[in-house]
């Protein structure tokens, strides 16, 4: 009879088991066909506009060559250079801000944290036009849009302290407190003992500070205005897809599409065993 | 090597809470002192304050005769061990002993050299590679002290160090704190809630309420001569046992009457209550359980009900009634009880106790303070 009913709960697990990994293949497929989709197209070279079939007829690098020979190399450059000085720019402010509002007990400062977390939720779209005079005016619009860019992208970076502020908030002040005792300033503290155990939110920030403007369409576009120069591939490559240009590039901007995924998909995959890491156990009594 | 002295010190709390009020102590060279009290007496704020690690309100703090408020913790020679260990997690044993050294530029085959024979003191050389979260909690602890060690520093401080472990390695790291102090041979500032720990480690106990000093005095001191009530039932376990009673004066001798008794308050303690001009009248009587003992048929004594007899191995807690409904504790060792006798303690038995005038305490109904000590 035991046995029996064991063997039933065995079956039933068996069951719902492959039930799910199912369901969660057809959930991949489904993800993946977009992706899987561009990748072909890139590969085409029979026809340079869009088909009615999937598999390529015949296969080749002319796409990525005419990406080697267009403005997509200035344009991916200058997305990188915003993207690579935003992360590096916002991942310090955003920490310092976080681990100061985190550790130091000074005036107003719910009253500050209370005060960003609102400002914060306006969009920032609100803010648009008055920044571009603001760019504008110090020369920082069209050509010389990647420096403007950067310092949108960096000015307001301190406001998202919250993520990284809760997690701050979990490392136990003790080891401040010691590290303080060992000899460690504010600043050793902060880089020797709170960031390495800090690892997966320092990650986060890098990633999310890397993505947002790596991804940038509307401001870029309203910044650069009209100037190839200033572009970022987004708004580069969208330009292609114009009723005139359209059948000319669209295999291109397939290729593009594939160049844009490869460094994210990448930093993905190198960055996320760090997700899972759980570094502060043992810190205090457990 | 180095004094600590405390003058006048305050801390007043954002919120305007007073957390410690003008404490004031001296505290020698290589001297052991315990700050003792329950949870919220400021104690550890006071350590803290020491440390560098919360800001002193009024009043100085002064490490060898300088003034170190305004110093920061690393500046000011002393190490510390906290509570929860406070364990770099992602360090191994070595490199956390080895941090403040390190931050110091100290060469590293000194750095080895002290790291090693820190760990050998400690006996946790075998554990040097490992992170803190594969030690149990002892071994941390050992890890704590032992960084605190190779600072070389004039003041240890201890805030709670064994309160998080089990009784049984806490009764060990206590004995082991005792050698390390020998060892170390510095000055040594503790802080625990524990009375026990307080008594078996301190050359100087401080008992703290309510941010206020309560006591400063040697184990034996505030055992036997306890300043208030507060310091009477806090230290002693079980607590000492507090009568309201009268208290005589019949021929030049003094008496107290608990329950309808007559116990004569033996010559030691009357010449001091004689010569402290202690006035007859109502006061609050305190004897510890030990010095209660059961008296034999005939003799003057109390009578009470037995409600709880608690078998702790080598002796009895008795937990006793008495005619008025007043709880009293006595303690009475196993060794000194006939097998009849010891079986005839059961719940609800009648007994009569008794205690002598030796280890009688006295203390003023109003102000709760001894009777027989000069005031703080």
């Amino acid at each position: 009879m035991e046995q029996k009913r064991h063997m039933g709960l065995k079956t039933l697990n068996r069951v719902s088991n492959t039930a799910i990994y199912i369901l969660l293949i057809i959930i991949s497929v489904v993800w993946l066909i977009p992706f899987v989709f561009i990748l072909l197209q890139s590969f085409r070279v029979e026809s340079t506009y869009q088909v009615g079939y999937v598999i390529p007829h015949e296969w080749g690098w002319q796409n990525y060559l005419n990406l080697w020979n267009s403005d997509f190399k200035r344009w991916y450059l200058n997305t990188f250079i915003i993207a690579l000085a935003s992360a590096v720019l916002i991942t310090i402010i955003q920490l310092c801000m976080s681990y100061t509002l985190s550790r130091f007990r000074f005036k107003m400062r719910a009253g500050l944290m209370r005060f960003m977390l609102i400002l914060g939720m306006f969009p920032g779209m609100l803010t648009m036009i008055i920044l571009y005079r603001v760019l504008s005016d110090l020369g920082l619009t069209q050509a010389n849009a990647v420096p403007g860019l950067i310092l949108v992208g960096v000015a307001s970076s301190g406001m998202g302290y919250y993520v990284s502020k809760g997690f701050f908030d979990t490392i136990p002040k003790s080891l401040d407190e010691a590290a303080r005792v060992d000899g460690a300033t504010r600043f050793q503290v902060l880089y020797k003992i709170i960031l390495p155990l800090s690892k997966p939110i320092v990650i986060y920030t890098i990633l999310t500070a890397f993505m947002g403007p790596w991804g940038d369409y509307v401001f870029a576009r309203y910044v650069a205005f009209g100037t190839s120069a200033g572009y970022n591939v987004a708004v580069g490559m969208y330009s292609w897809l114009t009723n005139d240009q359209i059948a000319r590039m669209y295999t291109t901007f397939c290729a593009g599409g594939v160049i844009v995924a490869l460094p994210v998909t990448i930093l993905f995959l190198c960055l996320q065993k760090y997700y899972v890491e759980g570094v502060t156990g043992g810190a205090v009594k457990g | 090597m180095a004094s600590v002295k405390l003058t006048k010190v305050k801390k007043i709390y954002d919120n305007k809470v007073v957390a410690v009020h003008d404490f004031d102590l001296e505290i020698k060279d290589k001297e052991f002192v315990v700050f003792v009290g329950p949870s919220g007496c400021g104690k550890s704020t006071t350590l803290r304050m020491i440390a560098g690690l919360e800001e002193i309100s009024e009043g100085t703090v002064e490490i060898n005769g300088e003034v170190v408020n305004d110093l920061q913790p690393k500046d000011r020679g002393i190490a510390m061990v906290f509570q929860n260990y406070a364990l770099y997690p992602h360090m191994t044993v070595y490199d956390n002993i080895a941090f403040s050294l390190r931050l110091k530029k100290v060469p590293e085959d000194v750095v080895y050299e002290k790291v090693t024979n820190a760990a050998k003191v400690l006996g946790i050389t075998e554990y040097l590679m490992r992170k803190p979260r594969a030690l149990s909690g002892g071994q941390r602890q050992r890890v704590a002290i032992g960084r605190a060690m190779v600072r070389d520093s004039n003041v240890f401080l201890m805030d709670e160090p064994l309160s998080n472990l089990d009784a049984k390695l806490r009764n060990q790291m206590r004995a082991e704190i005792i050698l390390l102090r020998e060892k170390l041979d510095t000055t040594f500032i503790y802080v625990t809630h524990d009375q026990t720990e307080a008594m078996t480690l301190g050359d100087r106990i401080v008992i703290m309420k309510d941010g206020y000093i309560m006591q400063v005095g040697t184990p034996t001191e505030v055992f036997e001569m306890p300043q208030n009530l507060f310091v009477a039932e806090f230290i002693g376990a079980p607590k000492m046992n507090i009568i309201k009673t009268e208290l005589l004066q019949e021929g030049g001798e003094y008496y107290v009457t608990p329950f309808g008794a007559k116990f004569q308050v033996n010559d030691i303690k009357g010449e001091m209550l004689k010569k402290k001009a202690v006035k007859p009248g109502e006061i609050l009587l305190g004897v510890r359980p030990e010095h209660i003992s059961l008296a034999k048929p005939g003799e003057e004594g109390i009578d009470c009900k037995l409600v709880v007899n608690e078998m702790m191995g080598s002796e009895l807690h008795l937990h006793v009634e008495t005619e008025d409904g007043s709880s009293l504790i006595v303690r009475i060792p196993t060794v000194d009880l006939e097998d009849e006798e010891r079986a005839s303690l059961v719940a609800g038995c009648q007994l009569r106790i008794k205690f002598g005038g030796k280890v009688m305490h006295f203390f003023d109904p109003e102000s709760e303070e001894n009777l027989l000590t000069d005031k703080a």
